[in-house]
C-alpha cells in the first residue's frame, strides 16, 4: 500500500487561511489503512477546522481517490458536489489521489498529508518501506526480499562494509537487510546464487513520470 | 619503483591515508608528509570520507603527484553516477593518476551534509568492473576510448562486517572484477591479520592490512562503537593502564605492522599523525636484517 502521514494540524490550518468553505476528501485505500488519511481522520480534521472557525461543507471518501471513475461516476459525482459547495478542497489521499482531484476541479486543492512510501503493514501499527517501484524487479533472485528498497544504498552485489553485528551503518535501529536475504536464501537452498555478480541496474526504467497502458 | 611495480613484484608496500582539506589550503596537508617521501609507497586520497565535504580527491591526488608522491585515488559511488565516475576516471588517467581504490562509500546522512541526495548508481563491484572495462579500451556502454588507460585497481574489505559468507563473496566479486590490491579496515589482531591476508591472497589479490594507531581510551571506545569486535580487550586494558596511552597505542600497531611483514603484502596507515615516528619506523624496517629483503 501507499502510506501517508497526516501533516501537523496547525500546518493544515495555515494552508487553508483565506478560504471559507472546505471540502475534505479522505481515501479508504492506503491513507485509511495507515490511519493517517481515511474517513476517520478526515472527520477528526473537520472537527478541528470547525473549532478554528472554518466551515466544513463536506467530508467524504470515494473509496479509492486515485481512480477517476470513483471520483466521478454519473450517479453521484464527488467532483460535482465539491464544485457546487466548496471554495477549497483538503485532500488526505496520497499524492496520486490528490493530484487527480486537482486536475478535475476548478478550485484550489490543498493536501493534508505527505505521501511516504510503498510499504507493508504489521499488527496494524508498523509500516515499513518494501518497494521503491524501481521498474526492474530483482526480488526473484534475492529470496523475495528487496535490497534495492531495503538497503539505503540499494546494493545488489551484497552488503557493504558498514554491516556490523547485523545492523545497518545508516541507522543502528535498522537491521542490515542482507542478513535477512542470506538467511532466506539459505532456507530455500539458493544461497549460492548470491555469489554471482549482478550487473548495474537499468535506471532508465525508473525515469518518471512513467505510464502503464493496457491493451484494448 | 612505483607502488604498482612493487605490488606486482611481490614487494612489501606501505601506504597511508591523506584527507584533502576542508577548503583550498592543500599545502598544509602535503607539507607535513615530507619525512615520508620515498618511504611510504603511495598515499590514498580519500573521497569526502564520512560524507563530509572536502576538496575533491582527484585534484588533491594530482597535487600530491606534482609534489613527488604516488597517489591512490579513492572514488566512491555516493556522489557520482556512472557518467560522472567514468569521466572522473578518464580525467584521472590523463593527469597521471593511475592507482585507484574503489568503494561504495559511506552513506550521505552520516556526514555533515545529510540533506544531500545519495547517488549509489553503481556499487563497488560494478565500479571496479567499470574501471576494468576502461582498461580494456571501452566505456561502460561499449564505445571505444580515444586514448588508452591502464588503471591499477584496488578495493577495500572489512573483516568485521557481515554476513560473513556474503562479505567473502563480495570480496571475491571485487577481485574477479579486477581489483589487484585490497586495503582492509583497521585490524588489531595478528592472527586475524594473517587469516585475512591468506584469504585475500587465495582469491588472487594482494592484501594491505589497515592500521589505525589508537591514541586514547576514548578513541578505542569510539572504534568499538563503530566495530565492536575489532578492538581486542588486551588493547583496551593496555590503554587503561598505560602511562602514555598514545605511545602504547602506537607501539601496539607497530607490533602488528612488524608481524604483517611475515605474511602480508603490505600495511596501510589510516592516520598519519606521527609522521616523524612513522618515517623512523619505516627506516627501521627497511634496515632490519629480517625485514629488509621484503622491500
Amino acid at each position: 500500500m501507499v502510506t501517508v502521514k497526516l501533516k501537523p494540524l496547525e500546518e493544515i490550518v495555515d494552508s487553508l487561511s483565506g478560504f471559507e468553505k472546505i471540502f475534505i476528501v479522505g481515501c479508504q485505500l492506503g491513507s485509511a489503512r495507515c490511519r493517517n488519511g481515511g474517513l476517520r481522520e478526515a472527520y477528526r480534521v473537520a472537527g478541528y477546522l470547525e473549532l478554528k472557525g472554518f466551515k466544513v461543507v463536506g467530508v467524504k471518501s470515494p473509496g479509492g481517490t486515485c481512480v477517476l471513475d470513483r471520483l466521478d461516476y454519473s450517479a453521484r459525482s464527488l467532483l460535482n458536489e465539491i464544485k457546487e459547495t466548496a471554495d477549497v478542497v483538503l485532500s488526505l489521499a496520497c499524492g496520486a489521489g490528490t493530484q487527480l482531484i486537482a486536475e478535475n476541479v476548478p478550485i484550489p486543492v490543498k493536501t493534508g498529508v505527505t505521501t511516504l512510501f510503498i510499504g507493508a503493514e504489521r499488527e496494524g501499527r508498523y509500516f515499513e518501506e518494501y518497494c521503491i517501484a524501481c521498474g526492474d524487479c530483482v526480488i526473484s533472485d534475492t529470496g523475495g526480499i528487496c535490497p534495492v528498497a531495503r538497503c539505503p544504498k540499494s546494493l545488489v552485489n551484497g552488503p557493504c562494509g558498514g554491516a556490523i553485528a547485523g545492523k545497518c551503518e545508516v541507522d543502528p535501529n535498522l537491521p542490515c537487510i542482507w542478513f535477512k536475504i542470506a538467511q532466506r536464501m539459505e532456507q530455500i537452498g539458493e544461497l549460492e546464487k548470491l555469489r554471482k555478480r549482478v550487473p548495474p541496474k537499468d535506471y532508465s526504467l525508473s525515469v518518471y513520470p512513467r505510464k502503464l497502458v493496457l491493451e484494448e | 619503483m612505483t607502488f604498482r611495480e612493487k605490488v606486482l613484484k611481490g614487494k612489501f608496500v606501505i601506504t597511508a591515508e591523506v584527507a584533502p582539506p576542508r577548503g583550498t589550503d592543500w599545502k598544509p596537508v602535503v607539507e607535513p608528509l615530507k619525512p615520508l617521501k620515498g618511504k611510504v609507497d603511495a598515499f590514498n586520497v580519500t573521497d569526502c570520507q564520512r560524507s563530509m565535504v572536502r576538496m575533491a580527491p582527484l585534484p588533491m591526488a594530482k597535487l600530491l603527484k606534482d609534489s613527488g608522491y604516488d597517489p591512490i585515488l579513492q572514488l566512491t559511488c555516493r556522489d557520482r553516477n556512472r557518467i560522472a565516475l567514468q569521466s572522473e576516471l578518464l580525467g584521472a588517467y590523463a593527469l597521471g593518476v593511475e592507482n585507484v581504490c574503489l568503494m561504495t562509500g559511506d552513506f550521505t546522512t552520516l556526514g555533515d551534509q545529510p540533506d544531500a541526495k545519495p547517488v549509489f548508481d553503481l556499487d563497488s563491484v560494478q565500479l571496479i568492473e567499470l574501471a576494468s572495462q576502461l582498461n580494456s579500451g571501452k566505456l561502460l556502454n561499449g564505445k571505444e576510448l580515444k586514448g588508452k588507460v591502464n588503471f591499477f585497481i584496488g578495493a577495500v574489505y572489512n573483516p568485521f562486517a557481515g554476513p560473513e559468507i556474503l562479505q567473502a563473496w563480495k570480496l571475491e566479486k571485487k577481485i574477479k572484477a579486477g581489483a589487484r590490491f585490497i586495503q582492509t579496515q583497521p585490524i588489531y589482531d595478528v592472527k586475524l591479520a594473517e587469516e585475512v591476508s591468506s584469504f585475500i591472497y587465495s582469491l588472487g589479490a594482494v592484501p594491505i592490512i589497515g592500521l589505525l594507531p589508537i591514541k586514547s581510551l576514548k578513541m578505542a571506545n569510539f572504534m568499538k562503537k563503530l566495530n565492536p569486535t575489532s578492538v581486542p580487550d588486551s588493547l583496551v586494558k593496555g590503554l587503561e593502564t598505560a602511562k602514555d596511552p598514545a605511545s602504547y597505542g602506537w607501539e601496539f600497531v607497530l607490533n602488528i605492522a612488524r608481524a604483517c611483514l611475515e605474511f602480508s603484502g603490505g600495511i596501510h596507515f589510516m592516520l598519519v599523525g606521527k609522521v616523524r615516528e612513522l618515517a623512523d619506523f619505516i627506516d627501521y624496517l627497511k634496515k632490519h636484517r629480517d625485514y629488509s629483503v621484503k622491500f
